[in-house]
């Protein structure tokens, strides 16, 4: 690890986790492990058709059945403008008169057990007219296609017909006819990835309890427990004063809590029945109605110079959206950023299916996206007999340089990045005999958004740190060192915690690796209050003006006078002015792109078409660690991700549109046997608008595993694999193909 | 007066126009200008994007001031995962 952290007494340190022992020992709550005095259970009744019309629904033999409190539909839900921000999170929730996919829900029904619940839903009659499907990106774009969504309108146009096309955006820059006539070498290909879910271990889950005052309380699992009281209000047509989120603990979200499929129901269901109701989704629901990532389809052509400049990209990205739309296909188009490129063309088309709406992963877009460019310029750094990382080194973007939109990159690390495994043991290490190597890299350009922090110090001296930032990946941690480095407070003394709605300012959604980066700089200003606070106290205690008091090391030093440790003035907090406590609030500026750079070696069985990963390092710009384990932690976890989503991850549909794998068994994720140990060297080259230098890890390390692995198969076995997943059949398939045609 | 960067989807509007000079104390009093010269593409500036002042994703949207030479680009808006 390159450090710029030894400055530092705290951060770049590895405590043990705040919230290690709780979840080690089963102490930890989650959402499902809350009960209360009353509690109903839910089941629902879930659309068994791709695309139907809900004609009718007869839930009374289901309300007579025993133990049954309650039960929803769409009836019961208010109707919200097509154009309402939530109108296609308030439908996906549940149908109306249309069902758009496979598992998506028609009506919920609460019962005291959760087994009268179950046989209460399949009680409940609906009468469907099934409707044509669209399963595919092809399809959707296809003439005469069937509609998906009837109430989809292509977004910015002023079509008033339904459409199949979400958005469509166009960027170019430069000029590609000239650029392609000029290049010396042209490589062209079209690449298709499928849906993949994001894995989180826990399934979503909630309890709502409605109280007779019309207001009600949510426990759930989420990415941001804001954005559940904002959505569920609106879906509901409610003020958001009416509705308190209680954060529980999340057993992994990847983006795939960012959204709300449960909260509304359970409180019109606790409404109804003026009973608290629980949810809790089974692992089938999970993978058969929340969001995976999307499928894409992307033809794309890229020229260079015999010296291995890259000179120009045209590319069409198709990404299907599921059952409404998404922004999927335009984030693609941002997510090219990481080479100079002067000439580019580039068309960005969303489209619709009969598929569970998308939702966000890690680094949303940018993998599939990755697959293609990675994949074209391994081929051209083929062709030219260049090193791959050199060849990238030659058109790494630095600061100024122009991201595929048009804006300027900040201060970046690409190019140290590069160097770091251009440097590693791992790249200068042989290739294992018969094996391959390929390298990538990946790019996200992360957030700030809003966010807010509390720092109490208590009457001992110890602090805690309240924020509204749900911990998906160690936030509570890094919370905390910035807040022992900022008092001078040893980090074993702060509790980070994560409040509700009602305790603590409004904060957006743990997303866009945005939790360490902005919420920690409210925590720091609020430290900065705090440190000004003290010295006040200081000076009150040893009877001084203000500015003699200097705060080094956690104490407050006036010339003269043993130094005041923090625990000695909080001690006398009383009778110098009451308690010591501070906030800050911020809408964060700033947020430092991310760079990642991944080599990986792979065996290929010619024989069954399966690869083996036999050793893997990520390389990527922290900015700054603020815990390192952590942010290992996240390199690895994004690698072993994408290494899933490149080998054997995908949704299987039949030809009715029903999801046919919905079971980890079936849905193959990689587990910890199947790799070896991902090696992580953190890069850190500060980013200038964070106090620390932080940019935010939690969504680069995706990004560059899909080309990494093809590039090592291509290598390994001279087969080029441009649709997802590399499963054994697929790689063996092409395998025999070669051998067939004696070409790749 | 400011200059704003404008995409390929933008430039339908524009004529073809992809860098212009602008009046305006305010992103905000931009948009306003470019929606009063080019009608239909205030609406492109506005919904679903992100304003960059000078490379950097402003938090402040219409409401970020601007000077003589601030270079404005209109950019998707993203959230992540």
């Amino acid at each position: 690890m390159s450090s710029n952290t030894s400055q530092y007494k705290y951060v770049g340190t590895r405590p043990v986790r705040h919230d290690g022992l709780e979840k080690v020992t089963g102490k930890a709550r989650f959402a499902a492990d809350l009960n209360m005095t009353g509690q109903l259970h839910t089941a629902f009744v879930r659309c068994p058709h791709a695309h139907a019309r809900v004609i009718a629904i007869d839930a009374s033999k289901a309300a007579a059945m025993p133990g049954v409190k309650a039960i929803v539909t769409g009836e019961d839900f208010c109707e919200l403008h097509p154009k309402h921000p939530e109108h296609d999170t308030a439908v996906n929730v549940m149908a109306r008169e249309e069902a758009l996919y496979n598992g998506h829900v028609v009506a919920a029904v609460a019962a005291v057990t959760s087994n009268q619940a179950t046989a209460a839903a399949a009680a409940v009659e609906v009468q469907y007219e099934p409707l044509p499907a669209v399963l595919s990106i092809d399809e959707a774009i296809a003439d005469g296609a069937p509609i998906a969504n009837f109430s989809n309108r292509t977004y910015f146009s002023k079509d008033t017909e339904p459409s199949n096309l979400a958005t469509i955006n166009n960027y170019d820059r430069g000029d590609i006819t000239t650029g392609f006539a000029n290049a010396d070498i042209i490589v062209e290909r079209e690449f298709r990835t499928v849906a993949v879910h994001q894995g989180y271990i826990e399934p979503h889950a909630c309890v709502a309890d409605c109280g007779q005052d019309g207001k009600v309380t949510i426990w759930a699992s989420s990415q941001g427990h804001f954005a559940v009281r904002q959505k569920t209000a609106d879906v509901l047509g409610w003020s958001t004063d009416r509705i308190k989120v209680i954060p529980a603990e999340i057993g992994g979200g990847f983006g795939g809590k960012t959204t709300i499929y449960l909260e509304p129901i359970a409180v019109l269901l606790s409404q109804k029945a003026a009973r608290p109701v629980k949810i809790v989704m089974t692992r089938e629901e999970v993978l058969r109605a929340t969001g995976p990532a999307p499928a894409a389809k992307i033809r794309a052509k890229l020229g260079a110079n015999n010296d291995g400049e890259l000179t120009t990209l045209a590319a069409t990205l198709w990404f299907d959206n599921g059952s409404s739309k998404g922004f999927n296909a335009v984030v693609g188009v941002m997510s090219i950023a990481s080479y100079k490129l002067p000439n580019l063309e580039l068309h960005a088309i969303g489209t619709l299916s009969n598929t569970p709406r998308c939702a966000a992963y890690r680094a949303p877009s940018a993998p599939q996206v990755a697959f293609a460019i990675e994949t074209l310029i391994d081929e051209i750094a083929q062709h030219l007999h260049i090193d791959p990382i050199e060849l990238r080194l030659k058109n790494a973007v630095v600061e100024g340089d122009l991201t595929a939109m048009g804006a300027p990159h900040p201060k970046v690390g690409f190019v140290e990045t590069l160097e770091a495994i251009k440097n590693s043991d791992h790249y200068n290490s042989p290739i294992p005999q018969g094996a391959g190597r390929g390298v990538a890299s990946g790019f996200w350009m992360n957030i700030g958004e809003q966010s807010s922090a509390t720092v109490n110090l208590n009457e001992d001296g110890t602090a805690a740190v309240v924020t509204g930032s749900p911990d998906i990946g160690g936030s509570r941690a890094s919370m905390a060192l910035m807040a022992a480095e900022e008092l001078g407070l040893d980090v074993s003394r702060i509790t980070p915690i994560v409040a509700d709605t009602e305790s603590v300012g409004f904060t957006d959604i743990t997303e866009g690796s945005r939790a360490t980066f902005a919420t920690g700089m409210a925590v720091v200003n609020a430290c900065r209050n705090l440190k000004t606070q003290l010295q006040q106290r200081a000076a009150t205690m040893r009877g001084v003006e203000v500015d003699e008091v200097e705060w080094l090391d956690g104490a407050a030093h006036v010339p003269g006078h043993e130094p005041l440790a923090i625990a000695e003035i909080t001690a006398q907090a009383k009778k110098t002015g009451g308690p010591l406590t501070a906030t800050a609030s911020l809408n964060a500026a700033g947020a430092g792109p991310s760079f990642a750079v991944h080599v990986a070696d792979v065996a290929v069985d010619q024989e069954t078409g399966v690869t083996t990963i036999l050793r893997y390092t990520s390389a990527q710009d922290a900015g700054t660690a603020i815990h390192p384990s952590y942010v290992e932690g996240q390199m690895q976890g994004g690698s072993v991700q994408g290494i899933g989503w490149a080998l054997n991850e995908e949704y299987i549909y039949s030809d009715k549109g029903i999801l046919e794998n919905a079971s980890f068994l079936d849905y193959r994720i990689p587990v910890a046997s199947d790799l070896p140990m991902i090696d992580a060297i953190i890069v850190e080259v500060p980013n200038p608008s964070h106090p620390y230098g932080v940019r935010g890890v939690g969504e680069t390390g995706i990004v560059p595993p899909i080309p990494a692995v093809a590039n090592a198969i291509a290598d390994a076995c001279g087969v080029r694999m441009t649709s997802l997943p590399m499963s054994p059949p697929k790689l063996l398939a092409k395998l025999n193909d070669r051998s067939t045609n004696g070409a790749s | 007066m400011a200059v704003v960067y404008l995409q390929a989807d933008h430039r339908r509007f524009t004529g073809g126009a992809g860098v212009l000079e602008v009046a305006g104390n305010t992103v905000g009093e931009l948009i306003d200008e470019l929606e009063h010269r080019y009608p239909g593409l205030g609406v492109l500036l506005t919904d679903g994007a992100s304003v960059a002042i000078n490379g950097e994703i402003t938090p402040n949207g219409k409401y970020e001031k601007v000077e003589p030479s601030t270079e404005v680009y209109f950019v998707a808006q993203v959230a992540g995962g």
